[in-house]
């Protein structure tokens, strides 16, 4: 959650500065930027305010012996399931941010891209265990070509 | 080096890129100091830092890339600020290539790439020995000689290769030269499979040639030509605009009319083009089923063959555009696993533009097994839907409106722009209506059916064992209405497909009876699970109350 917090606002401040500063130098282009300066400033409020706390509140996932689940989003909500037979690939991905924060993003990915559970913001522990059992039960488990 | 342990990409990258270091700043050097002057010096040193960087990357790159290859599974470790690691499991890889640009072979350094079955390859590891290289390669792919088999003995003896994007599923051969189809039928891709009896399904009809000449852009048939010969002959001082303006008279008629005319002009020859097209293209089409395999044979100039194994085969799919649905015509379309979209095969069509009623009829012959999924009684999807694309039609033009007029506000715009966009309802409004009189679904024997969109409407018949995975999503308005969108991931044809704005009830039960093992697991029982994932608070609830063994997401 944090994590994500420190995300959104580094995102904010980026976008708006940069359009903050073209705003300040460009004289021409105030008349357009002005309307939208306005209304990112406030979908990046909310999104620094509520959406991380939302998203924790949502965030689940689970891994059986046969299918991996997860559910996600804060406004759309998505329910992602996938059989273990056909994983493809299990990813551990830590960011710079994350490194600092000891989490990691889980990314299961399948034949087709849209087939494709990420499960962000776990204790890296609770992450590196959970890809090795991924792994034993996706070696097991024969996959069938799809 | 040994089984278990895990293994670093070749030490010659290191040599390689500290030549590559050496090499940039030396360049840099050269333009920064000795050409001391302005001039384009300052592109030299742009790219030798470039360079300089680039290398430095790829140094730290080999520092922290780690592989290993287990009896169960191959995994790499890789990335300093952001860590990544990959595992794929053995039996899930399906290729490995290894390649090399002129660079790095001089320092006999091989880029392998590891593929699976997902869209791009798995691994790339950059780069290796070419020794190591190859020792990997028997390592993973033993039952895979070194000569590279032809590709339709390698599909015989790794049947369950079919994910390989880089394998085509049909095996496609292209005799160009004009020779025509006689001089063809001696040497065609790809040998026939034996003891298969050869049953044709479809032979090109001179009914089809006007069903497939009638196109709005028949006119761009005509004018990309004209413009082609008009900037060719420009150079040889032949103005063929103004010869065009003198014949019809350009200059006596308003511009409307001379619009006109040149769309009474332009549109007859563009139909006569495209039937030209169409029919040098599907000169003798014929499509056939050999045993097992589909054969679809077409062209005039350049005869294509393209065979197709069943056992990649996941279903059918219909196109519809509204102008064709309008005429009763559809295309059809077959989804294969492991086909490249190429130009020459796009869509995976094997029939040109038909009846909807003869497009069936043949359609039913190519499924194997003979069942009729296109013809399903499918399900209507909940008033909801209707009601969230008129809203869509209404709110985007009158989003688009009051963007404009704030611009306008601001004083960006003039004032009379802002409501031209309004001027978009009448079309928007009724597509609306066609996009949820087109939204439906239905489960129909070992097929799921799957039909949507406004301005093309697509049927897509799915085998029940394609399905690789479920999405489900529910946005606001959908949980407030009790609808879901459910996507279905496959390994075939799109990979995606979707069926928008289902009823909740409709959702779980579709999912329920095509994959009902899973989603016993994941579903619980019907009435309480219909009450669970509609609402978000019961939903909350529900799903804590079953998280006894279920992890929760700690972020930070």
């Amino acid at each position: 959650m944090v994590w994500r917090t420190l995300q959104a606002l580094f995102w904010g401040v980026g976008v708006l500065g940069v359009l903050g500063a073209v705003f300040l130098w460009v004289e021409g282009a105030r008349g357009w930027l002005g309307p939208v300066l306005v209304i990112l400033g406030v979908v990046y409020a909310v999104n620094v305010v509520v959406m991380p706390g939302w998203r924790y509140r949502v965030h689940r996932w689970e891994t059986t012996g046969d299918a991996v689940y997860a559910l996600e989003g804060w406004l759309t909500k998505k329910w992602q399931i996938v059989p273990l037979s056909r994983i493809q690939s299990i990813d551990t991905e830590i960011g710079p941010l994350q490194q600092m924060l000891g989490i990691a993003t889980i990314k299961v990915t399948t034949a087709s891209s849209e087939g494709k559970i990420s499960i962000e913001g776990l204790d890296v522990r609770v992450a590196r265990d959970t890809v090795d059992r991924l792994r034993e039960a996706t070696a097991a488990t024969p996959g069938d070509a799809t | 080096m040994s089984e278990g342990g895990w293994r670093r990409l070749s030490i010659r990258v290191v040599y390689m890129d500290l030549i590559r270091a050496v090499v940039s700043c030396a360049v840099g050097y050269l333009g920064a100091v000795v050409l001391n002057d302005d001039g384009p010096v300052w592109a030299l040193v742009a790219g030798s830092v470039a360079g300089f960087l680039g290398a430095l990357t790829d140094l730290i790159r080999w520092l922290t890339t780690r592989y290993r290859v287990t009896p169960a599974s191959v995994e790499m470790r890789s990335g300093w600020a952001s860590k990544r690691h990959r595992t794929v499991a053995r039996d899930r890889i399906r290729t490995v290539d290894s390649a090399a640009k002129l660079v790095p072979r001089l320092f006999r350094l091989r880029v392998v790439h590891i593929g699976s079955g997902e869209q791009g390859s798995s691994f790339a590891l950059n780069a290796l020995d070419s020794g190591e290289a190859a020792r990997l390669r028997r390592e993973l792919m033993p039952a895979v000689r070194d000569a590279p088999a032809p590709a339709a003995d390698a599909r015989d003896e790794r049947p369950d290769a079919d994910e390989t994007p880089d394998a085509d599923a049909g095996t496609e051969t292209a005799d160009a030269g004009g020779q025509g189809q006689s001089a063809d039928a001696g040497r065609r891709g790809g040998e026939p499979r034996d003891g298969g009896e050869r049953e044709v399904l479809a032979r090109l009809r001179w009914q089809w040639v006007p069903l497939n000449m009638v196109t709005v852009w028949g006119p761009v048939v005509v004018v990309g030509p004209l413009f082609a010969l008009y900037w060719f002959l420009r150079p040889f001082g032949v103005d063929l605009l103004g010869v065009g303006r003198d014949v019809i008279g350009w200059d006596s008629r308003g511009l409307l009319w001379n619009l006109v005319l040149c769309g009474a002009i332009a549109y007859p020859l563009g139909v006569i083009g495209s039937a030209g097209a169409f029919v040098v293209e599907n000169w003798g089409f014929e499509l056939a089923r050999e045993g097992d395999v589909l054969v679809s044979r077409r062209g005039l100039l350049t005869t294509r063959t393209l065979q197709r194994d069943d056992r990649r085969m996941r279903g059918l799919a219909v196109k519809e555009p509204l102008l064709w649905r309008w005429l009763g015509l559809a295309e059809t379309s077959v989804v294969t696993t492991g086909l490249r979209q190429t130009v020459d095969a796009p869509s995976g069509a094997i029939l040109p533009r038909l009846r909807l009623g003869e497009a069936r009829e043949i359609a039913a012959r190519v499924l194997p097994g003979g069942s009729r999924p296109l013809e399903a009684e499918l399900q209507p999807h909940p008033r909801g839907a209707l009601v969230r694309r008129l809203g869509w039609a209404v709110y985007g033009p009158g989003l688009a409106a009051g963007v404009l007029l704030m611009f306008t506000f601001s004083g960006a715009l003039p004032g009379w722009v802002w409501p031209l966009s309004l001027v978009l309802l009448p079309v928007t409004l009724p597509l609306a209506v066609v996009a949820y009189r087109s939204l439906a679904h239905a489960l129909d024997g070992p097929y799921l059916v799957v039909r949507r969109g406004a301005l093309s409407r697509n049927t897509v018949a799915l085998q029940r064992g394609a399905v690789i995975g479920w999405s489900l999503r529910q946005s606001l308005p959908q949980r407030w209405g009790d609808r879901m969108t459910v996507g279905i991931a496959t390994a075939a044809g799109e990979r995606y497909y979707q069926v928008p704005d289902a009823g909740t009830g409709q959702a779980l039960a579709f999912i329920r009876g095509a994959t009902p093992e899973l989603a016993a697991q994941f579903l619980e029982e019907p009435d309480r699970e219909a009450g669970g994932w509609n609402g978000g608070s019961t939903g909350d609830e529900d799903a804590q109350s079953r998280a006894a063994d279920r992890g929760r997401a700690r972020a930070g």
